[in-house]
């Protein structure tokens, strides 16, 4: 049963990511007064860029690596989430680090690829990425951390159900607002969507990429979206669960398509910001979030 | 003392014997003839006396006297007086002095007569080609009349524009031939440090019509209008009234007061649709959609309203050499004031939503920033001006058509950056709703829309005529010629003396700030909307609508017929 856990994870987030995604181009689209796309737009995308041809501009193997490590590290990491409340077969064995692991290394993959394009506009991405990362993949470190510390045990188990699960506690609430405000940054949304901005640097780290290739990183953004989105319902949102597997899936899905909507509510009302005024947000964001972590040591 | 009495004092005390004969046929203008020595003193002294550069006219007289013409044009603003400095130089030796050391926006005007007429500039800083294409060969000046104006010499390989030398410690970013933040085709070399820029390299001109060698020597005066419109997508109209007015004032047409009121309504309507396209276009350079959607969607409005009194949603063709080609009706005045009503209403909460948008202050205050000081040396124009405490509106210093008449606010903030410039457009927006009420109120009854213009018009004489289009003043001169077509007719848009002190603006900025910065100055692009599609097999010709349009663009399936 815990097995079939595993494939039914991969299964949800590889069937609704680009719909989670097609709900925001529509409520973007809403707020700015358009029509939108189709809310299947997305899976439209995927599936013509899945059919053009492979071009490998830049010529070297890491160029074409890069989309598939990006790729299967985001598959792993959703192999691996307790979705619908449930930890699965793979789950049960890893703990919260692995998750950080393997997140970081989307991360990485992206930023090997920008750097392997040797483009200009890809390299100011990459940095722009790089900086984006590790200012703000603490936060997420901090909010599995602190499940960690109050339910004393490192496991992913522990880690996403102890922070809100155990009940609400200072603690909790200010982690709350510290991933609140790091979700935009998570998921590259206005006003953090700094590392592609297309009217600066082009779409930054994937402007060499085309065709297949770039519909591997598309497909990731959008299955990671979909991941920070899911976390924040299964981590601070614990009276949502129902008991059943299957209520705890459809309850999960409902949290997250609000969460959606809120992060398109906020993306289509902010303006981009520069790389150097965000930097100062972040910072702030992780000594919230240290913070956050040293009160749930205490105890508070 | 008359300001034109003082103008022409000074300058015969500084050039003594050099300073050749002045004219002034009229109040507000100023010819002045000094001989080519004098030529960097009378602008140096022309400028002390609180002269603004505008734009500097080449011209090629070497079948009549064997002398190529170099002009100088000057406004002074305050004194609602434009001065024109004349000089020439003989063909076998066309040298002038630089005046770029003292006036640094004249750059761009010398480096296009060096390119355009073979002429030389001792003592220019920047002698690089501004206008040609690298590859076209040294020793053909394509303005000089023995050049016809459809010559294409053999294109060459391996030829290219040789950009400056980066600052030590610096990348190069390039920013175009085409890039999203362009939508024109230009080239910028930006030089970042970090992401800090040190330094930028322009290349432009490169899809240069030739739209003035085409006009003085195969088109007709009254064929000019409907080029000059052509000219830029969004201030056609400013074109075309600037050049009309040009002409009118060298062959001395009067036009009637309905025709210039007529020419008032049009100009504010393009500046509203204007202003309205640049506030979105702003707020999608720093990545702010929602702004560039709501901004168009008004502007939508006025497109409509311009397609009901001309018949175009843009490219209005409204303007001929004395006076205008239709009219506006009581029942069309009625849909334009009910129009200006909504529409005061939407820019109203569009302008608390912007001006009131904390995130959008963070990313245009202290960007761009020019001090008022530099703004004057490069003798900036419009709201780039007007957002660094310069007075500066055409409209109110020089008045034409029907602005004499009008009441209404120059709104100038002094904070000297980006954030200025979208205050000031924004604000203008009503100033402009204003000035339209007022248009429609004051206009007289009666009148011809078009003056009797006479048989042929007067040859060799010289007309400057200045227009507050949208992003700034536009100047036109005009000389009229022998073969019903203007002799020599130079365009100045806006964007030509803006452009020039963009890479002041942009140094110790952040490279993320380049498109908004570039952006404040407006540079131009065009529209079109409708789309008729021809048959092959038949060649019927089947044109469709909006709701034709907007059925394909929505519905994937209807578009693949």
């Amino acid at each position: 049963m815990s097995i079939v856990a595993v494939f039914v994870n991969v299964l949800l987030f590889l069937l609704l990511a680009p719909l989670f995604e097609g709900v925001m181009r529509r409520v973007t689209a809403r707020v700015q007064s358009r029509q939108g796309p189709p809310i299947v737009q997305p899976y439209y995308d995927l599936f013509k860029l899945l059919g053009k041809e492979r071009i490998n501009s830049a010529g070297n193997w890491a160029f074409k690596l890069a989309p598939l490590a990006a790729f299967a590290s985001i598959l792993a990491v959703v192999s691996l989430v307790p979705f619908g409340s449930k930890l699965n077969a793979l789950g049960g064995r890893v703990d919260a680090v692995t998750v950080v692991y393997l997140l970081t290394l989307g991360g990485v993959s992206v930023l090997l690829g920008a750097l392997a394009s040797r483009n200009t506009f890809a390299a100011i991405g990459a940095s722009r990425e790089m900086v984006t990362m590790v200012m703000v993949e603490p936060v997420l470190a901090m909010t599995l951390i602190l499940g960690a510390v109050r339910s004393h045990g490192l496991g992913l188990g522990p880690a996403v159900f102890g922070t809100a699960g155990l009940g609400y506690s200072v603690s909790t609430a200010v982690m709350l607002a510290a991933y609140l405000l790091a979700l935009q940054a998570f998921v590259a949304k206005q006003p953090f969507d700094i590392a592609e901005a297309e009217i600066e640097v082009l779409e930054g780290p994937f402007i060499e990429y085309s065709g297949p290739d770039y519909a591997l990183f598309r497909y990731y953004m959008m299955m990671k979206q979909m991941f920070y989105a899911w976390l924040f319902v299964a981590v601070f949102l614990p009276f949502l669960r129902t008991g059943s597997y299957a209520g705890d899936i459809l309850t999960q899905l409902a949290g997250t398509l609000v969460v959606f909507i809120g992060i398109a509510l906020v993306g289509s009302t902010n303006p981009r910001l520069r790389i150097d005024q965000a930097v100062k947000i972040y910072a702030v964001l992780i000594l919230v979030a240290l913070g956050a972590v040293g009160l749930a040591v205490a105890g508070i | 003392m008359d300001p034109i009495a003082r103008i022409e004092t000074e300058l015969r005390g500084r050039c003594g014997a050099d300073l050749k004969g002045t004219e002034s046929p009229n109040p507000a203008r100023l010819f002045v003839d000094v001989d080519r020595r004098a030529l960097r003193a009378a602008s140096k002294a022309l400028v002390g006396l609180g002269g603004r550069y505008m734009v500097g006219i080449g011209y090629d007289e070497i079948a009549r006297n064997g002398t190529l013409g170099l002009i100088h044009t000057f406004a002074f603003d305050t004194d609602h007086v434009a001065v024109v400095l004349r000089t020439s130089a003989p063909a076998a030796d066309p040298t002038f002095d630089s005046i770029t050391p003292d006036i640094p926006n004249a750059g761009w005007s010398e480096r296009e007569y060096r390119d355009l007429l073979g002429m030389t500039f001792t003592g220019h800083p920047k002698p690089k080609r501004l206008i040609l294409a690298d590859d076209w060969p040294d020793g053909i000046y394509p303005l000089r009349k023995e050049v016809p104006y459809n010559l294409e010499p053999p294109a060459a390989e391996d030829v290219a524009y040789q950009l400056d030398e980066a600052p030590p410690g610096t990348t190069v970013i390039p920013v175009g031939p085409f890039h999203v933040s362009l939508h024109e085709p230009e080239h910028f070399a930006v030089y970042v440090d970090g992401e800090t820029i040190k330094g930028c390299d322009y290349r432009g001109f490169m899809t240069h019509r030739g739209i003035e060698k085409l006009c003085q020597t195969q088109v007709s005066y009254n064929e000019v209008p409907f080029v000059a419109e052509r000219i830029c997508g969004i201030c056609g109209t400013v074109h075309a009234v600037c050049y009309a007015q040009a002409v009118e004032a060298a062959a001395g047409i009067a036009v009637s007061r309905r025709a210039e009121y007529i020419r008032t309504i049009m100009l504010e309507i393009e500046r509203l649709h204007s202003h309205l396209l640049w506030l979105g276009i702003a707020g999608h350079l720093i990545g702010f959609d929602t702004v560039f959607m709501q901004a168009w969607r008004v502007r939508e409005k006025v497109m409509w309203l311009a397609e009901r009194i001309t018949g175009n949603r843009k490219t209005y063709g409204m303007v001929l050499i004395g006076g205008v080609r239709r009219d506006i009706t009581p029942e069309i005045r009625t849909e334009i004031e009910g129009m200006l009503a909504t529409l005061e209403k939407e820019v109203l909460v569009l302008k608390n939503a912007v001006i009131g948008d904390s995130a959008i202050h963070r990313r245009t205050k202290g960007v761009g920033f020019l001090s008022k000081e530099d703004t004057v040396r490069w003798s900036l124009v419009g709201p780039v001006a007007r957002a660094r405490g310069l007075r500066l509106d055409t409209r109110k210093d020089h008045p034409y058509a029907a602005y004499g008449d009008m009441a209404f606010d120059v709104p100038v903030v002094d904070s000297c950056d980006v954030w200025g410039t979208l205050v000031v457009r924004v604000l203008e927006i009503f100033e402009s709703i204003k000035i339209l009420r007022q248009a429609l109120a004051g206009m007289p009854a009666d009148g011809p829309l078009l003056a009797a213009i006479p048989e042929a018009l007067p040859p060799l004489r010289h007309a400057v005529s200045m227009v507050e289009a949208p992003r700034g003043e536009s100047v036109h001169y005009v000389i009229t010629g022998e073969e019903n077509r203007p002799e020599r007719w130079r365009v100045r848009a806006p964007t030509y003396p803006n452009l020039q002190a963009v890479p002041s603006m942009l140094l110790d900025n952040q490279f993320a700030d380049f498109p908004i910065i570039l952006g404040s100055i407006d540079p131009c692009f065009s529209c079109t909307d409708r789309v008729a599609v021809i048959d092959a097999k038949s060649g019927a010709k089947r044109v469709l609508g909006r709701a034709e349009l907007e059925g394909m663009s929505r519905k994937p399936e209807g578009g693949r017929s």
